[in-house]
Order: C-alpha cells, then sequence, then structure tokens
C-alpha cells in the first residue's frame, strides 16, 4: 500500500499536474460563480482538455474543477442572492442576507472554510470508508430510494417560512413541473399540449435560474430611488477577515461535522448529490439549533451548514464509483468517462488493478481541497469588488448571463423563452409571499420519487414492503418524526409571535 | 412584500400603507386561477395511458400531486376569503401608486422580454448589446462616465461572451442577423 501511495504522489506532484489542477480549481470557481454554469458543465467542457494529458493528470483536473465548483457557488450565492449552482441554494438563506446587512466577507470567507472542512472530511471518509458505504448505498433499493425521497421532501416543512399552506402550494407545485415533459418510465408526452416550447418538459437548471435569478434580480430593482442614485446590490464593504471566520467555522464543530456527513452520505447515494445535500444540511442545521428563529436572517450557523453539507458530497459522490463503478451524479459519470477514455475500467476492480491511480484521486482531493482555499482566500478580495458595481450594471449583466447558462444546457433557444415565463411566474409568487426554495426541492425531488415509486410496485405490487423492510421503514419513520418537529416548531413560532 | 423565500426577511417595503382587501383578493384571484388549471389538468391526466406492466401508469403520480395542489390552494382561498371579510377596502390610488413604485422592474421586464424574443432574430451578440444598453440607461446610467462604463460593459458581455464561447468553449449562441 506504501508503494502504491508514494507511487501516486511521486505522480501527482509535478509541475504540470500542480499547474493543470490550479488552473482547475480557478476554472470551476469561476464557473460555479456564473449563475447557470453548473459544476457539470464546467466538467464537461473540461473533459476534451484532458484527453491528451496522463490518466491521473486528467482526472486530478477534472477533480480540481468538481471541488472548485462546490466553493464557486458561494459567490453569487452570498454575494447576489443567486445560487451559482444547484448546490448553493440554501447558501442563499443566510449568506446573501449577512452581505446584506454588510458583512459580504465574513459571509464568504465562512463559506470558503465551511467548503473546505466540508471537502476535507469528505475525503478522509472517503479513504477509510469507501468500500463499506458503498455497499449500504447500493443496497437501497427504489422501496428505500423512495422513503429516502419522502425524507428529503419533508425538508420542505421547515423551509415553509411564515404559511405552511403556501409552502406546501410550492412544494408541490415544484413536484408537478417535474411531471411536465416526457413521463420518465414510459416515455408518454404528459401536459405537453403538442407544443415544442414543452416537449422536453421544464430542464431543472431553467426552472433553477428563471426562480431565483430572474425574480430575485426584478426585486432588487424595485426601489427606484435607490437605483437612480447608483446604489451598490449590498453595502460596500470589503472588509475580509479570514482568521476571525476561521475561528467563527471551527466554534461550530458539530453542526460542521453533521452537515459534512450529511453531505458525503447523500453524495454517497447514486443520484442523489450537492443539490439535495445542501438544503438538508441547512435543514438539520435549523432543527437542532437553539435559535432556529434567527435563520434566514444572516446566521452564521446555516452559512457553515450548506457550504459543508454541499462541498462534503464531492467526496461522497466519488465512493460508490470507486468502489462499485456506479457514479453518484452526473459529474461522477463524466469523471468516470474520463476515466474510460483512458482505457481504465471503471468497477469493483479499479482499487485492485489501479491502486497508484485511485491512491493519487484520493491524495487529488486533498490537494485539491487546499488549492481552493488559497485562491478563494487570495482572490476573494477581488470577487467582493462586486460590492461596489452599482445595480444599474449588475442586474443587465445578470440577466445576459442568465440567457446564456439556460442557452447553453440545451442549445435551445425554447429554453429562454421558458425562463422568461418562469421568471414572470417566479416574480409573481415572490410578490405573494411565497417561498420559492420548496419549488425548487420538488421539481428536483420529483422525478427520483416517481421513478422509485413506480419501479418499487412494478417489482412487487405489494406496497407494504415500504414499511416492513427495514431501512425503508426507518427512513419513513425518520420523515415522520421530522414533520412532527417542524410543525411543533411551526407552532411555537406562532404563538411566540402572537405574544 | 417580496421575499425570495420566507427565509429570507422582507425588504423595502412601505408598511404604513392601508393596503386593506387588495393581499386577499391578489391571493382569491390567482389562487382561483390555479385550482381551475389544476383541476383541468387532473381530469387530463385521467387520459394518460396506463401499461400492463405496471399498476401506477403515467398519470397516477401527476393526479395524487395535482388532486394536493387542488386541495391546497381551495383551503388558501378558504383562508384568505375570512381575511378579505375582515378587512376594509384598500385606499383610494394603490394600485396607481404600486404601479408606479415598481415602475423599474417593470421596465426591466419588458426589455428583458423583448430581449428574449429578439435574441433568435438579431442574434445573441446584437440583442445582448441594445438589451445592456437600453438596461443600463433605464437604471439609471446617465451620465457621460456611466455611459462609457455602460458601453465597454455591453460589449465585453455581447460580443465577448459570444466569442468566448464560439471560439474557446464551441458553442455556438444564436447566430440571427450576423449568421
Amino acid at each position: 500500500m506504501m508503494d502504491t501511495l508514494l507511487a501516486a504522489i511521486d505522480q501527482l506532484f509535478t509541475l504540470s499536474t500542480m499547474a493543470t489542477m490550479l488552473l482547475g480549481v480557478v476554472a470551476g470557481v469561476i464557473a460555479s460563480a456564473i449563475p447557470g454554469f453548473t459544476i457539470t458543465m464546467a466538467i464537461v467542457l473540461t473533459l476534451p482538455l484532458t484527453f491528451t494529458m496522463d490518466p491521473l493528470q486528467g482526472v486530478a483536473t477534472m477533480l480540481a474543477v468538481y471541488v472548485g465548483g462546490y466553493t464557486g457557488g458561494l459567490i453569487s450565492a452570498a454575494l447576489l442572492g443567486i445560487p451559482g449552482t444547484p448546490s448553493s441554494v440554501a447558501t442563499t438563506f443566510d449568506a446573501f442576507p449577512m452581505a446584506r446587512n454588510g458583512q459580504p466577507g465574513r459571509a464568504l470567507a465562512l463559506g470558503i472554510w465551511a467548503s473546505f472542512f466540508g471537502s476535507l472530511i469528505s475525503a478522509i471518509i472517503l479513504i477509510i470508508a469507501a468500500p463499506p458505504l458503498a455497499m449500504i448505498a447500493v443496497k437501497l433499493g427504489a422501496w428505500e430510494y423512495f422513503s429516502l425521497i419522502i425524507f428529503a421532501m419533508t425538508v420542505v416543512a421547515s423551509l415553509v417560512g411564515k404559511s405552511m399552506l403556501k409552502g406546501l402550494m410550492t412544494g408541490f407545485l415544484g413536484l408537478f413541473i417535474a411531471t411536465v415533459g416526457a413521463d420518465p418510465m414510459m416515455g408518454v408526452p404528459r401536459f405537453t399540449f403538442d407544443a415544442d416550447l414543452l416537449a422536453n418538459g421544464f430542464p431543472f437548471l431553467v426552472v433553477l435560474i428563471g426562480i431565483f435569478a430572474v425574480s430575485q434580480l426584478l426585486s432588487e430593482v424595485e426601489d427606484a430611488e435607490a437605483i437612480q442614485h447608483g446604489k451598490a446590490l449590498i453595502p460596500d464593504n470589503i472588509s475580509f477577515r479570514p482568521m476571525d471566520a476561521l475561528r467563527e467555522t471551527l466554534s461550530y464543530p458539530v453542526n460542521l461535522i453533521r452537515s459534512s456527513l450529511v453531505g458525503v452520505f447523500i453524495g454517497a447515494v447514486p443520484g442523489a448529490g450537492g443539490s439535495i445535500a445542501n438544503l438538508l444540511a441547512y435543514d438539520q442545521a435549523k432543527r437542532a439549533s437553539k435559535h432556529p428563529e434567527t435563520f434566514g436572517t444572516g446566521n452564521p450557523e446555516g452559512v457553515i451548514a450548506s457550504e459543508s453539507g454541499n462541498s462534503a458530497t464531492s467526496g461522497g459522490g466519488l465512493i460508490p464509483m470507486i468502489a462499485l463503478g456506479i457514479p453518484g451524479s452526473a459529474v461522477d459519470a463524466v469523471l468516470m468517462a474520463s476515466l474510460m477514455v483512458h482505457g481504465i475500467g471503471v468497477g469493483p476492480r479499479l482499487i485492485l488493478d489501479h491502486g497508484d491511480l485511485v491512491y493519487g484521486m484520493f491524495i487529488a482531493m486533498f490537494l485539491a481541497a487546499f488549492m481552493v482555499l488559497v485562491v478563494c482566500l487570495f482572490s476573494m478580495k477581488l470577487f467582493l469588488r462586486v460590492t461596489e458595481v452599482p445595480r444599474s450594471v449588475i442586474v443587465p449583466v445578470v440577466l445576459t448571463c442568465c440567457v446564456v447558462g439556460a442557452f447553453a444546457l440545451n442549445n435551445r433557444v425554447t429554453d429562454i423563452y421558458l425562463l422568461l415565463g418562469i421568471g414572470v411566474f417566479g416574480y409573481v409568487l415572490s410578490k405573494l409571499d411565497y417561498p420559492l426554495a420548496p419549488l425548487v426541492l420538488g421539481v428536483i425531488l420529483g422525478p427520483i420519487a416517481e421513478t422509485n415509486l413506480r419501479r418499487a410496485l412494478m417489482t412487487d405490487e405489494n406496497w407494504t414492503l415500504f414499511f416492513t423492510r427495514p431501512i425503508s421503514l426507518a427512513l419513513l419513520a425518520l420523515a415522520v418524526v421530522s414533520v412532527v418537529f417542524a410543525i411543533r416548531h411551526h407552532r411555537r413560532q406562532k404563538r411566540a409571535a402572537l405574544v | 412584500m417580496s421575499s425570495m423565500s420566507s427565509n429570507r426577511p422582507p425588504k423595502g417595503g412601505r408598511s404604513s400603507e392601508n393596503s386593506g382587501r387588495s393581499g386577499p383578493l391578489a391571493h382569491l384571484v390567482f389562487n382561483g386561477m390555479l385550482a381551475a388549471i389544476f383541476t383541468v389538468l387532473f381530469l387530463q391526466a385521467g387520459d394518460l395511458p396506463s401499461s400492463m406492466w405496471e399498476p401506477l401508469g403515467s398519470g397516477s403520480f401527476p393526479r395524487l400531486v395535482l388532486a394536493a395542489l387542488v386541495l391546497i390552494n381551495l383551503a388558501i382561498i378558504l383562508k384568505e376569503a375570512r381575511a378579505f371579510a375582515s378587512l376594509t377596502p384598500a385606499e383610494k390610488g394603490l394600485v396607481g401608486r404600486w404601479i408606479w413604485r415598481h415602475r423599474l422592474a417593470f421596465g426591466v421586464l419588458a426589455l428583458f422580454a423583448t430581449y428574449i424574443f429578439a435574441v433568435p432574430l438579431l442574434g445573441f451578440a446584437l440583442a445582448s448589446l441594445v438589451f445592456l444598453l437600453a438596461s443600463q440607461w433605464l437604471l439609471g446610467a446617465r451620465s457621460i462616465k456611466a455611459i462609457g462604463i455602460g458601453v465597454v460593459v455591453a460589449l465585453v458581455f455581447s460580443f465577448g461572451v459570444d466569442t468566448l464561447f464560439r471560439d474557446v468553449f464551441v458553442i455556438s449562441l444564436p447566430r440571427g442577423l450576423l449568421g
């Protein structure tokens, strides 16, 4: 093992590999900071560039983009209130209010450290527990998947805000939006009305950009007086104290570790990923907090939970890929493809046949986490300059980036029409005080829930299996507990508000 | 007032204004429309084909979701109807003032909608250039310096982005007139 490890280190610590990894980190951070550019897109664009590299250099460069991407989403989430990637939706809840309260540097620094520790913890777990954890994740059948999604859906209960009914409405609306287009099992078109516009359904990314970015940007230009006096989006304050943020991040060790573990586990479950992990980690942190009422107003715990949770999925996603050859997400599938391009078969024998490569990937994860930290700490002052840009510039520019992001996803003009429609609808919802986060969660989880429910009943029509299979039962019990706690908390908050 | 999610603090509101029944009325109209649409879609989902291979078929899951949506919207309508009955009518001229206060948001939205429909016709670069210049001007870039910055920003994010995507990422954004 020691020889393999040394061989991996020898291959990894070369000038060319380190240079391409550094470029990968910068590219990942920048790409994810632009609303509409997912980590998947960044990594897909990197893939052709790695064909000429040796396998470890290629996969290490892509891992650098991957890890950098999870941190990059933080920048637009904190400074613009727009999640750069689906995995930073929950980051907007507290990082953006914190930035608006005049502490953009603190929001970014907390997010950077939380991301760093999340990546680090996930890399450690990846090395120690890859095979056993992957075995658990792979044992999940359609029943357990469906129950897992039901559990994840209970997160809606803590995202509903003032009105439970409105939260449920947008959550179910998200589930419905996900059913438009081809049926996931039979391919039958549903609710498309023979229109080209709806033929492919609502791409998740277009919904995300439309709902968050367009409606948020329109809300930003409502105050005519502030705009016409050239006011910036958030108070101009580029104070950035990374060491204070490090101390603050470490003062919430339980939150940091719990959120990272949530991220690793969700990352290891094929089909889940950062987009679910950040919301689940945020939800758990809010429930465990002594002051849950301060979540959503700039609470550091919220920033730490979301960022450590989403970054930890990077290591988690590699667990089933390395141990069993099953990609945990689209990004892992592209990573797998990059190995296959080099003639490396990914599967249970990967560790045995290409030990140096696998250990190289483990070390590359650590290295990428450190590189992201250094790059972000040194470049954050530059990013904080965004706070000085007046709204009259930033709003049109970000709207243009949204159009590019929506179009580039599938090269379809119809997607930008959908972007406009969803943006206007999202703006109406936000004006009527509907929470938007449950809608996004519904769109993410809807197809997974439907596919697994139908698959489970197709395998065996006996629906009691959802309650008799131990893991499924445990997940459903957790879902019930989660809802009961959320309702109790909601009622207590309402009572407190009345007093 | 608007908030991105209810986890956000409200911002920029003029809470002293007596909005009276306007809030509940807006909900009654909006949720009434949604309830009607979801009812029609629920009925339509019943016509989706089933399969001999699986007990649920294409329509079952959407019907389940749509039924829940109809019920939730009816519950919201009931709640808002009660609020409507207990409140006094809104101050006169409230709607006009609300629209005036949101004039910039509506202006940007109108420009954005025009931009979206212009992209396939004019091409991404040209449509973006016009949109960026017009919206920056609308949002207050009126001085010589601000206009100068606006022109540079517009060129970078229209022709610059178009070139970057075409030559570096090999993704061709709509070309329109330039194609």
